[in-house]
């Protein structure tokens, strides 16, 4: 009788531990980066909470698919709790009004910024002064370099050119070596037009996302880089594709890519060449304007469950506190998105010391780092295509002034910025 | 009291036909209505709300310079892949046709080799071909400059990329249109070619023109609308090769509403253009319908 007593009061205490369990429901995307990161977060985080279950929805392809399974979850009241998003994708769920503000979580900024949530890191996750989103993985435009072909062109890693003449230059004499030999590349593309553009010091929007401001100087110079490295530097009419083909393959020179690829061209490029981060050159008069647009992923709040947010909120300050950034940067090779694990060398120094052109990349976004824009609206996605299409353009010898002026007043009227 | 027999009997057809029928009408025919009411909306995917607008996604699609383009692109890609594709087939179907005859191991194995592009994924294939015409180390380029020939980026010019992917486009169904012009072939009673030797008749030439090409044209027209068909479907080459670049110049419709539905997250215009889409299907259909009904008045 005792044991049955006994047997009944465990079967009731393990029955009132579950109840207080919290399942948190996690949506992320492109598992071929994500897979083992995400269950290597979600055992660092179980181990420290042990009330609350983490578990992971399976992943999406891609973060445009994520996106729309989001939305779609969301026409079915089936949303997950917290979601994994592309940096410049959140916002088209904050445009649905799916994402629950974090401000309340994060307490105020000077203790957000102790916790290691820097001015800068936060931005990439704001809207209007309202926190949307937290970066959870960062990634700025980088020169790949390969330089055995630089050598071969008279130039050195050690003076490699820190302007953009300097580079156009030394791209030119690279091209010079061979008919099989590209001197550069960039991809026509709405995020290299923008970081080209933060070089420069300009934004493509004003503050307040009421007018396109990229055809200002900076806009037109950036522009005029596409030109000059078609014109001056012979540079290919390649897709991107082709160009993630041709650099590993040790046929191109200079490749203005995503830091996030280091480890993929390492890769591929194998003993070929040592494939070499530098960062991309500061071309404004007032290097405090510079920044480039980050590129990664960042994490939203979708549950407005008062008790799920709380247990969510845990989960996702442990993603981007350092603990996770640790685990993040380490399998994946995204640069880290909390600043404390920047400071502290006992997180990643281990790491730096393994990867020194991680170490490269790394730095300039920590430098750097600034909002990935979005185009407000309806059409904010589909006027990207046009600035590419625009930078096609250039690229095979419209004038970049004109043209980038045309582009302007084109977005206007398609974002509805014209009153 | 027993219902008439009448009553009965219209019972039983009832439950015989129901079913399928009202699987058709919630799978497709709803569906379709719904694309229908969308498209003269502004829904955004995800979006609490929407607007009507009337005619303007379609308005849009033929005006806009981006929309008329998908639309100019894909009449352009039909009416390159339509007559190459057949004429090929039509050439390799009558040279492997005339091969049985004294080889017919080889003819098969040729056969099979010309159904090869059929088979195979035609995704897996187009990084195939996206490797193969790799401007600097692919290996097409590499033999054009061997012979001194300019190597052209092949998917990458603008004025070059829709003419490539047709091509590509040809490759892949040059073997589907051999099968259908092979069994044509195989139709064709052997005493009409002995009738119109007899009325002399005797050349190659003119043994196609009187007897072979006669014969075939139920079949030549019944592929001509399955090309068709599918070559207004093109869409995996253009998503793996070129996404519809650079610059739009080989955006197709079925590639811009994937675009505008999926990417831009535009669901009322995608269902404008997926409209479009389904009126040229509709018309492709009941004109192969027509035909197989010919073809029954040939025999």
């Amino acid at each position: 009788m005792r044991r049955l007593l006994i047997a009944g009061l465990m079967v009731s205490a393990a029955g009132s531990a579950a109840a207080e369990t919290v399942s948190i429901r996690v949506h992320y995307a492109i598992p071929t980066i994500w897979a083992e990161t995400q269950k290597a977060l979600e055992a660092a985080f179980e181990a420290r909470h042990p009330g609350i279950d983490i578990v992971l929805d399976g992943p999406a392809e891609s973060y445009a698919e994520g996106v729309q399974r989001l939305l779609r979850e969301a026409v079915a009241g089936t949303l997950p709790d917290v979601a994994y998003v592309g940096l410049n994708r959140w916002r088209i769920l904050e445009a649905r009004g799916l994402t629950q503000p974090l401000d309340g979580f994060l307490g105020d900024r000077a203790a957000a910024a102790e916790a290691g949530y820097t001015g800068a890191l936060l931005s990439l996750g704001q809207y209007k002064g309202v926190q949307h989103a937290l970066a959870t993985s960062a990634s700025t435009l980088v020169m790949y370099v390969n330089p055995d072909l630089v050598a071969r062109a008279g130039g050195s890693m050690e003076d490699f050119p820190t302007t953009w003449d300097g580079v156009i230059a030394l791209a030119a004499r690279i091209d010079a070596l061979g008919d099989d030999i590209d001197g550069i590349w960039i991809d026509r593309h709405d995020w290299r037009f923008q970081s080209l553009l933060g070089s420069f010091g300009g934004r493509p929007m004003n503050e307040d996302e009421t007018d396109i401001t990229f055809d200002d100087e900076a806009g037109i110079a950036a522009a005029t880089l596409y030109r000059r490295f078609a014109q001056e530097a012979g540079m290919k009419s390649y897709g991107d594709d082709q160009a993630r083909q041709a650099y590993p393959a040790g046929t191109l020179g200079i490749m203005l890519e995503s830091s996030s690829l280091l480890a993929r061209f390492q890769k591929a490029a194998g003993s070929r060449f040592e494939v070499t981060v530098r960062k991309l050159p500061i071309a404004a008069s007032d290097p405090s304007r510079v920044y480039f647009p980050t590129g990664g992923s960042a994490i939203v709040m979708l549950t407005d469950d008062p008790a799920k947010q709380k247990a969510a909120w845990e989960y996702m300050r442990f993603v981007t506190g350092p603990e996770g950034a640790k685990i993040i940067v380490e399998n994946t090779g995204y640069a880290p998105t909390n600043a404390l694990v920047l400071k502290d060398e006992s997180y990643l120094g281990a790491f730096y010391a393994a990867n020194p052109q991680a170490k490269v990349a790394h730095e300039q976004v920590a430098e750097h780092a600034g909002p990935w824009y979005a185009y407000p609206g309806a059409e904010g996605v589909a006027v990207t295509d046009l600035i590419a299409a625009a930078l096609v353009e250039i690229t095979e010898g419209a004038d970049p002034e004109t043209r980038i002026k045309a582009l302007a007043e084109t977005l206007r009227e398609r974002l509805g910025m014209k009153r | 009291m027993r219902p008439g027999r009448r009553i009965r009997e219209a019972l039983t057809d009832l439950w015989l036909v129901g079913p399928g029928v009202a699987a058709m009408l919630a799978l497709i025919f709803v569906p379709v209505a719904l694309v229908a009411v969308l498209s003269f909306t502004d829904y955004q995917f995800g979006a609490r709300s929407f607007r009507w607008v009337g005619l303007e996604n379609y308005h849009r699609l033929f005006t806009d310079p981006i929309g008329r383009k998908a639309v100019t692109n894909t009449l352009l890609y039909v009416a390159i892949v339509i007559p190459f594709s057949m004429t090929l087939a039509l050439l390799v179907a009558l040279g492997l046709h005339r091969l049985a005859q004294t080889m017919p191991r080889l003819s098969g194995i040729l056969q099979a080799a010309y159904f090869l592009p059929v088979a195979a994924t035609l995704v897996a294939m187009a990084i195939a071909w996206q490797m193969l015409l790799h401007p600097s180390i692919g290996p097409v380029n590499a033999v054009l400059k061997q012979l001194g020939l300019p190597a052209p980026d092949w998917l990458s010019d603008r004025g070059l990329v829709l003419y490539t992917l047709a091509a590509i486009g040809i490759w892949q169904s040059v073997g589907y249109n051999m099968v259908l012009f092979l069994a044509g072939l195989a139709a064709i009673p052997r005493h009409l070619y002995e009738a119109a030797a007899v009325d002399g008749a005797t050349r190659g030439w003119e043994r196609f023109w009187t007897v072979t090409w006669p014969m075939l044209g139920p079949t030549t027209l019944f592929v001509a609308v399955i090309t068709a068909t599918n070559a207004f479907r093109v869409f995996e080459t253009v998503a793996t090769l070129t996404r519809g670049g650079p610059a739009f110049a080989s955006d197709t419709l079925v590639y811009a509403l994937y675009r505008e539905g999926f990417v831009y997250f535009k669901a009322g215009y995608a269902s404008a253009i997926t409209m479009v889409f389904f009126v040229v299907m509709m018309v492709l259909t009941l004109a192969q319908f027509a035909l197989i009904e010919r073809r029954v008045h040939y025999r």
